[in-house]
C-alpha cells in the first residue's frame, strides 16, 4: 500500500488521529539545540586555542587535532552512556557538530561488539554514518566539478 | 465453543494457576516494582549480549512460574509463547532449556494475549492438562533491532515509546477444585489485521488504535456482552496517544466505555518523570501488566471481570524503510474471577 | 552516572592543566582576547625606523587593530594582524588589501601577511623574549624563518 492512494476511511481516521497526536515542540527543540550545539562548538573553539597555545599548530593546522579530540570526547560520553541523553535533550544540536557523527560511528561499534570483530564492529561500524560518508564524499565531488567548470568558462572571473 | 466468527467461549473455564514476572533496571524504579518476582539491575544481567540476557528473562519467569505452581517441567505438555527478536530466538533458545514441546508464536506486542487465548482454547478442548504461555521483550535488543543503537544520540519525538525489559509467563490448567479460587479464562475474541495507512514507526500507538477497537467492538458484539460486563478493560501498549485515539472511536461507534475503566498497560508501568514519551511499549508490557499487576489486583478483590487486549503493530525494519504502512492486530482475552 | 561524569570532568581537566607548562608572561596569554600592540622586531638594528612604518601601514587599514611586524636579515618581512570580531568575514579582502598595500609601498621587501592567530602569538613570544634577554641576529633571523615556514604549512 503506497502512501498515496489512502482509502477514504483511511483518511479519516489519520485526522481523528491527528488530534490525539502529541506535538513536537519545534520551538523549544530550536533553542535547546541552539544552546547545546553552540556549547559543543565553543568547547571545540577552547581545544583548537590549547593546540595553538601549547602546540605547534597554526588556526589553519588546528582543525585537525581538535575534530579528533572532540570525537574522543564524545566517545568517552557515549561509552560512558550520556551521549544518548544529551541528544534526546538537545536533538540536533547534538547530531549535527562532529561529535554527532563520532556519536553513530561508536555506538554502532559498540552495539555489534557481541558479533565478534570482523563482522560485528568491522561491519557496522559504519552502519549510521556510512551514508554521511557517502553523500559528503560526492556532494564534494560534485561541488568541486562544478567550480572547476565554472572557472574553465568564465576564466576565473568570480574570484 | 466458537460464538460469531472470531469468539470462543471457554465453557470448561481453564484457569490462571501461577504466573512468573521478570524485569529490568527501567522496571525496578517504575510505578509496578512490586509485582514482578525478579528484577535486574543492569540491562546486560550478567550475560554477554543483550539477546542472552533476553533469554535469561524468559528463563527465570518460566523457573518462577513453575515454582509457584508447584509443577516440575516434565508436567507441562506445551509451551506458547514468543517476542519480538529476529525469528523470536530468544524465546526459542529458552524452549531450548525448558526442553518442553512448543509452540512459537509472533503478533508482535499481541503475543501475551494470542497465545493465552491459544493454550486456553487447548486446555479447554482436553488438548492439554498444563501450558506455559507468555511473551517477553528486552529494551535494548528491541532498540537495535528497530531502531538505532541504544547508545545512538538521536532525539526521539514525543509519541515514540519505551520497550519494557521483562517477562511474563503464565501456566494455564484445566479447571478442578483445587483451583476455583484461581482467576478464569472465560472467552478470547482473536482480531483481524488492520490497516489505517498510519507508516510512522514512532507513533505506534495511533496506528495500532483502530485495531484494538475494532477487536473490543467484535468481542461486545459477538459474546453479546458490553463494557458493564467488566470492572476494567486493559490495552496492552496504546500509550497515551492510542488510548485516548480508541476512547473516541469507540465512542463514534456508540460504546460509552467510562475513562476510569479504560487502562493501558503501557501507561501503568511507569513513573510520570520516568522519559518514556507517549508509555510503555513491547510485547512484555501487556505480559507484565496483566500476569503480574492485574492479576494480583484481581487476588485482592479489586477486579472481578476484566478484559484483556494485546495490540500489535506487524512491521519489520525492512518494511518500515520500504515505507510501508503498519498494519496491526489486536487479541481479546477475558479473565474472571469467582467471588 | 554523576561519578562517572565527575571522572570524565577530572580526567578531562588533568589532561589540559597537565600540559600548561608553556611559561608564557599573563600578556602573552591574553594576546587571544586583548590588543597587545607589540614592538615591531627587527633582525638588523638599522631597519628601526622601516619596521615602524610598515606597522604604522598595517595598522591604517580599515578593521586592523593589532599587528606584529618582524623583518629579517634579507628582504623577508612577517606581517601578522588581528582583525575586528565582526570583520572576520572580510578578513581574506582585508589580508589582500593589506599586502597590496605594502608591496606598493616598501617594494624591495618580500612579505608573509598572515591574519592566523598562531603567527601572532609566536611573534609576541618572539619580542617578549627579544625584550628579556638580548638574543642573537642568527636566533632571530633562525625563528623568524621558523614562523615563515609554520604559516606556509596548510593542512
Amino acid at each position: 500500500m503506497g502512501k498515496n492512494n489512502k482509502t477514504p476511511e483511511q483518511k479519516q481516521y489519520e485526522k481523528l488521529e491527528q488530534q490525539h497526536e502529541t506535538k513536537r515542540p519545534v520551538l523549544k527543540n530550536c533553542i535547546k539545540a541552539f544552546f547545546v550545539g553552540g556549547t559543543i562548538c565553543a568547547i571545540g573553539q577552547a581545544v583548537s586555542y590549547f593546540y595553538i597555545y601549547f602546540f605547534n599548530f597554526t588556526e589553519q593546522t588546528a582543525s585537525n587535532p581538535t575534530v579528533a579530540t572532540m570525537i574522543f570526547f564524545s566517545m568517552l560520553l557515549t561509552g560512558f552512556g550520556v551521549y544518548d541523553r544529551l541528544g534526546q535533550f538537545a536533538g540536533a544540536g547534538s547530531a549535527v557538530p562532529v561529535t554527532g557523527f563520532g556519536n553513530s560511528v561508536i555506538s554502532a561499534a559498540i552495539e555489534h561488539r557481541t558479533e565478534g570483530f570482523v563482522l560485528g564492529v568491522g561491519g557496522n561500524m559504519f552502519k549510521l554514518a556510512g551514508s554521511v560518508i557517502l553523500f559528503g564524499v560526492f556532494s564534494a565531488f560534485v561541488v568541486a566539478l562544478i567550480k572547476t567548470i565554472v572557472i574553465q568558462w568564465f576564466g576565473g572571473g568570480f574570484q | 465453543m466458537i460464538v460469531g466468527k472470531a469468539s470462543w467461549f471457554f465453557e470448561n473455564e481453564p484457569v490462571i494457576i501461577a504466573t512468573g514476572v521478570t524485569g529490568g533496571p527501567f522496571e525496578k524504579n517504575g510505578k509496578l516494582a512490586e509485582d514482578f518476582d525478579l528484577l535486574y539491575d543492569d540491562l546486560w544481567m550478567g550475560e554477554d549480549s543483550y539477546e542472552k540476557a533476553h533469554r535469561l528473562l524468559i528463563d527465570e519467569a518460566c523457573r518462577i512460574a513453575l515454582e509457584k505452581a508447584e509443577l516440575t517441567k516434565e508436567q507441562v505438555n506445551f509451551m506458547i509463547a514468543g517476542d519480538l527478536i529476529n525469528q523470536i530466538t530468544p524465546t526459542s533458545f529458552a524452549a531450548r532449556s525448558l526442553a518442553v514441546p512448543y509452540f512459537g508464536i509472533f503478533g508482535a506486542c499481541s503475543t501475551s494475549m494470542e497465545g493465552l487465548a491459544l493454550a486456553s482454547f487447548l486446555i479447554n478442548g482436553d488438548g492439554a492438562d498444563y501450558i506455559v504461555t507468555g511473551s517477553a521483550s528486552h529494551n535494548a535488543a528491541a532498540e537495535r533491532q528497530f531502531r538505532y543503537p541504544t547508545e545512538y544520540g538521536g532525539q526521539k519525538p514525543p509519541t515514540a515509546q519505551w520497550t519494557v525489559t521483562g517477562a511474563g509467563y503464565a501456566i494455564i490448567a484445566k479447571q478442578n477444585e483445587k483451583y476455583s479460587e484461581k482467576p478464569k479464562i472465560t472467552a478470547a475474541t482473536i482480531g483481524k489485521v488492520i490497516d489505517m495507512g498510519l507508516s510512522d514507526p514512532f507513533n505506534m500507538g495511533g496506528a495500532m488504535a483502530p485495531a484494538a477497537a475494532d477487536t473490543i467492538e467484535t468481542h461486545f458484539e459477538e459474546t453479546g456482552r458490553n463494557h458493564e460486563y467488566y470492572d476494567l478493560i486493559v490495552t496492552g501498549d496504546l500509550g497515551k496517544i492510542g488510548r485516548a485515539t480508541v476512547l473516541d472511536l469507540l465512542h463514534s461507534k456508540g460504546i460509552h466505555i467510562p475513562e476510569e475503566k479504560f487502562l493501558d498497560c503501557g501507561l501503568m508501568l511507569y513513573k510520570e518523570e520516568q522519559p518514556v514519551q507517549a508509555g510503555a511499549s513491547g510485547a512484555a508490557s501487556s505480559a507484565t501488566v496483566i500476569y503480574g499487576h492485574l492479576l494480583k489486583q484481581m487476588n485482592y478483590g479489586f477486579y472481578k471481570k476484566i478484559l484483556c487486549v494485546a495490540t500489535g503493530a506487524l512491521l519489520s525494519p525492512m518494511t518500515v524503510q520500504q515505507k510501508e504502512t503498519i498494519p496491526c492486530i489486536a487479541h481479546a482475552v477475558s479473565i474472571e474471577k469467582n467471588s | 552516572m554523576e561519578k562517572r561524569l565527575m571522572l570524565f570532568i577530572f580526567s578531562l581537566s588533568v589532561l589540559l592543566f597537565g600540559c600548561s607548562t608553556v611559561n608564557d608572561t599573563p600578556e602573552t596569554r591574553s594576546s587571544l582576547v586583548r590588543t597587545s600592540n607589540p614592538n615591531p622586531i627587527a633582525v638588523n638594528n638599522k631597519d628601526e625606523k622601516l619596521v615602524g612604518d610598515i606597522k604604522e601601514t598595517a595598522l591604517s587599514i580599515d578593521g586592523i587593530y593589532d599587528v606584529a611586524v618582524i623583518k629579517g636579515e634579507a628582504k623577508d618581512c612577517l606581517v601578522a594582524f588581528k582583525v575586528h570580531h565582526l570583520e572576520r568575514f572580510r578578513m581574506k579582502k582585508i589580508e589582500k588589501q593589506l599586502t597590496k598595500e605594502l608591496q606598493k609601498q616598501f617594494k624591495d621587501l618580500s612579505f608573509t601577511v598572515s591574519s592566523d592567530f598562531k603567527i601572532f602569538l609566536e611573534a609576541v613570544r618572539l619580542n617578549e623574549k627579544v625584550e628579556k634577554e638580548n638574543l642573537s641576529k642568527e636566533k632571530k633571523e633562525k625563528r623568524l624563518q621558523e614562523i615563515i615556514k609554520l604559516s606556509r604549512e596548510k593542512t
